[in-house]
């Protein structure tokens, strides 16, 4: 098990600009999650530090080893990191044993015909061996990529949005499985996924990243109470915004206060307001526009000087109903504009 | 931007390497025997007065005949494909892939088996002579061409549409005129041109009608007259027939694409048609299957049990599979270089894959031709000799190539799509090297395609004739030039067993593909 650090990464694609200025650690045998939408980065990053790809500038370190740097890139095949692919990959000529004893191709016959179906029981799908690929379903096919990754026992390994294409249900179920399969290998692990909840449960450490950049890199909590900047906050849950004047420390949006004692008077402020921060009593500041169920909340849109926000809240508000409104500070930022 | 990048950057985007040097090298092998066609052509003419006058009847028989043949072939492609796909009649499944089966014969094998058929001693009482015979013989050899683009059109065509369409009241005979065949007009006028391609390249049946097309008036301007200019430039009139052709052809399979509107795919709604109707539509059907296949095979195979001259056929045989396999593997290369080019889309790739399907429309004669222009040059420049046996053999091959890359393309392609980057990537990341990746992982999957692409290059050469009659060493028969040979001297009874065994090897990649489609639907192995 190793750290991947990569340090000043830049990427092009002709005049694109696909990675800019990124600086990021995995430490070892800990669970790093990339966050962001499509575009932003994060397959382009697993690609670097697969060794499927060059860097343009900046390098990409393993354990002690420089991997890449500009002008020279350990291939792929000698880096010994494992990936788990977004469709899988498997071959689809070779059954599920054949698969995972694909990389252990150093090793004797028995022993490498063990070590595979060893890893596929971890994966519990040791019945599965002479399966083909096109005859397991879509979470058995996960299993077996994940087994396949870590049976050579790589310095880390790299999962590219591995439950995307996975129903809810069996998506959770396969997430904590996966999860634990690597805590027991103590597998440094990258983890690419635009959704913000597998990003929050499994990560250790999440970098969100936006256009090529990394927004911010901290564990998930400090993420989410901290943010670095609003569209890091958004990266993380719906979040109401609203654009001010910093006065006497805070700003005066038409639902409430929102404290910036970081801001000085006068100053312009752009204010983010967590959803979920929002919890509504009878009053009259805001008039109740629409309401949906969401579990076991409703999501309530509320308006007030013609500004429609969000809120997340577990009380039960009826159509047309006045409220007052109560901003919680742990769950409302606000950014120099 | 320095000069040393400039250069770095120009290398990249051309891939200047062993791949794009061989496809760079295909596409030579391509397209010269049709640029000595076309360049050749434009010199002037001495003392030729038959020329001009060949060239017009030529042209004329041959737009005549693309005419009639072309029509035949798009109304009973077309309307098969329409029954198949969007109706339910008896028999319905197992005739949706036997009607393809009458692509097996080439046209002249079709030819020789009809006049036996109906003449002295033959089963039918009305002769296939003529204009009108070549016309009906292309009409039931050539219509699987255009229903088998018809019929991908059909099924591909949204059920939504049809759903649709019959909501607001269309009955079967409205869905049919006015939502899919104009939804699958495209892709049946692409299936059209390629018939009308096949029939002015078409040399065998036509000779034996006694026609005068563009390809009979090659060899007649060169063999009777002895002119191999006058040969040339009717053989440059019809490539560019062929190549505006290819042309119509693409540009037909480029606007095909507009059928699909949603990506939503479900079986379609097929008609019940009534018993009375349905039962036409089976015979209409079976009789295509019949004409185009069963009874033209049927009576071959009886007449090579009346008279089976194998020792005749021994020879020619064992050429034909020697040469046929040699011409195989050549083209093979040749294809699996472009197919390889393509598939990164670089400018090399587009242009051999480009060159390749011009060679593909250029009919037989045209390349066998350019390819004799160029050896004669290379003579005159000293370079070879007379055109010898293992000459000859040469540039039969190098016809081939040329004739057929376009041909094996598509199926190794085929293979390639399969190869997924993701899995060339997840076998590099479990330490795969280059050779490893290549024979664990590249060529086991690529396996079956090249296979097939082997099997249809062999069968395709095994049926060619006019290249190899133009080519061919003294003394060299193969199977196709021997039946041709019989058939010329009105000897049908001896011409059966040749044409018989072209007729079956050319079932053997027909039957393969269908069971191939059917396979890859079930998504087994």
């Amino acid at each position: 098990m190793s750290t991947v650090i990569l340090s000043n990464v830049r990427r092009l694609y002709g005049a694109t600009t696909a990675l800019d200025d990124v600086s990021l650690t995995a430490p070892e045998a800990r669970v790093l999650a990339l966050l962001g939408p499509s575009g932003s980065g994060k397959s382009t990053i697993m690609r670097l530090i697969a060794g499927l790809e060059p860097l343009d500038a900046g390098e990409v370190r393993i354990g002690d080893d420089l991997v890449s740097k500009p002008g020279h890139t350990t291939p792929a095949e000698t880096r010994r990191i494992g990936m788990v692919f977004q469709d899988y990959a498997l071959f689809p000529h070779l059954n599920a044993g054949a698969n995972v004893a694909f990389g252990l191709d150093k090793l004797g016959r028995a022993e490498r015909d063990a070590r595979a179906l060893a890893w596929l029981d971890r994966v519990g799908l040791k019945h599965r061996a002479h399966a083909f690929p096109h005859e397991l379903s879509g979470g058995e096919q996960q299993r077996v990529a994940l087994a396949r990754a870590l049976a050579p026992a790589p310095r880390a390994v790299l999962l590219d949005e591995p439950f995307s294409g996975l129903d809810p249900v069996l998506r959770a179920e396969l997430r904590d499985a996966t999860l634990a399969t690597l805590a027991e290998a103590r597998t440094t692990t990258l983890f690419v996924t635009h959704d913000a909840e597998d990003a929050l449960q499994v990560a250790d450490r999440l970098a969100i990243l936006k256009a090529g950049r990394v927004l911010q890199e901290a564990p998930p909590r400090e993420a989410y109470d901290n943010p670095a900047s609003l569209d890091a906050a958004a990266a993380l849950g719906p979040i109401n915004r609203f654009d001010g004047r910093v006065e006497n420390g805070a700003v005066a949006t038409p639902f409430g206060p929102v404290a910036a004692p970081h801001l000085t008077h006068g100053a312009e402020a752009s204010v983010g307001v967590r959803a979920e921060a929002i919890a509504l009593r009878r009053g009259a500041t805001a008039r109740v526009r629409d309401v949906r169920p969401h579990g076991a909340h409703d999501l309530v849109r509320i308006e007030a000087q013609g500004i429609v926000w969000r809120a997340l809240v577990p009380a039960r508000m009826t159509l047309g109903e006045t409220v007052d409104v109560e901003i919680a500070p742990t769950g409302a930022f606000a950014f120099a504009r | 931007m320095t000069t040393a990048s400039t250069i770095v950057q120009l290398k990249r985007a051309l891939r200047l390497d062993g791949v794009a040097l061989a496809a760079a090298l295909a596409l030579a092998i391509c397209v010269a025997p049709a640029l000595a066609v076309l360049g050749l052509s434009l010199r002037p003419i001495e003392g030729v007065d038959f020329g001009a006058a060949l060239l017009r009847d030529g042209a004329m028989g041959t737009a005549l005949l693309m005419l009639a043949g072309g029509a035949g072939a798009i109304i009973c492609g077309a309307g098969a494909a329409w029954l198949v796909s969007l109706c339910a009649f008896p028999g319905r499944g197992p005739l949706a892939w036997l009607l393809v089966l009458p692509l097996a014969a080439p046209s002249y094998i079709l030819a020789f088996s009809y006049t036996s058929l109906t003449w002295a001693g033959g089963l039918i009482p009305y002769r296939v002579e003529g204009f009108w015979g070549a016309a009906f013989i292309y009409t039931i050899g050539l219509y699987p061409y255009v229903y088998l683009a018809a019929r991908a059109a059909f099924v591909s065509q949204s059920s939504c549409a049809i759903e649709a369409a019959r909501m607001l009241g269309a009955k079967p005979a409205d869905v049919f005129w006015r939502v899919a065949l104009p939804l699958a007009r495209p892709a049946i006028a692409a299936g059209g041109a390629l018939a009308c391609m096949e029939i002015a390249a078409d040399y065998g049946a036509a000779q034996h009608f006694g026609l005068t097309t563009l390809s009979t008036a090659i060899f007649r301007a060169w063999y009777a007259h002895g002119s191999t200019d006058a040969a040339l430039q009717i053989a440059a009139v019809l490539l560019l027939a062929a190549i505006a052709f290819l042309l119509a052809e693409r540009w037909a399979r480029g606007n095909a694409s507009y059928a699909g509107g949603s990506t939503r795919w479900r079986p379609l709604p097929r008609y019940q048609l009534a018993p009375i109707a349905g039962w036409l539509a089976t015979t209409f059907c079976v009789a295509l299957i019949v004409l185009g296949a069963l009874l033209p095979l049927a009576w071959l195979g009886r007449l090579a049990l009346l008279h089976s001259n194998v020792e005749d056929i021994a020879a020619p045989f064992v050429n034909s599979i020697v040469l046929a396999g040699a011409g195989a593997l050549v083209t093979l290369a040749l294809a699996a270089a472009i197919a390889v080019a393509a598939r990164r889309a670089g400018a090399i790739g587009k242009a051999a894959l480009a060159g390749a399907s011009m060679g593909y429309a250029a009919p037989g004669a045209v390349i066998a031709m350019g390819a004799l222009a160029i050896f004669a040059m290379a003579r005159e420049a000293g370079w070879v000799g007379g055109l010898s046996t293992g000459l000859a053999l040469v540039a039969l091959l190098w016809t081939y190539a040329a004739r057929f890359a376009s041909a094996g393309v598509q199926p190794i392609d085929a293979g390639l799509a399969r190869l997924s980057k993701g899995l060339d990537a997840s076998a590099r990341t479990l330490g795969a090297g280059p050779w490893r990746r290549f024979l664990r992982v590249d060529l086991p999957i690529a396996a079956p395609s090249l296979a097939a692409a082997a099997l249809i290059l062999f069968v395709e050469i095994l049926k060619e004739l006019p290249a190899t009659l133009i080519l061919r060493p003294f003394n060299f028969d193969t199977l196709a030039v021997k039946a041709n040979a019989y058939a010329s001297d009105e000897r049908l009874l001896e011409a059966a067993l040749p044409s018989l065994l072209i007729f079956v090897a050319g079932l053997l990649p027909i039957l393969l593909l269908t069971r191939g489609i059917a396979a890859a639907r079930a998504g087994s192995r």
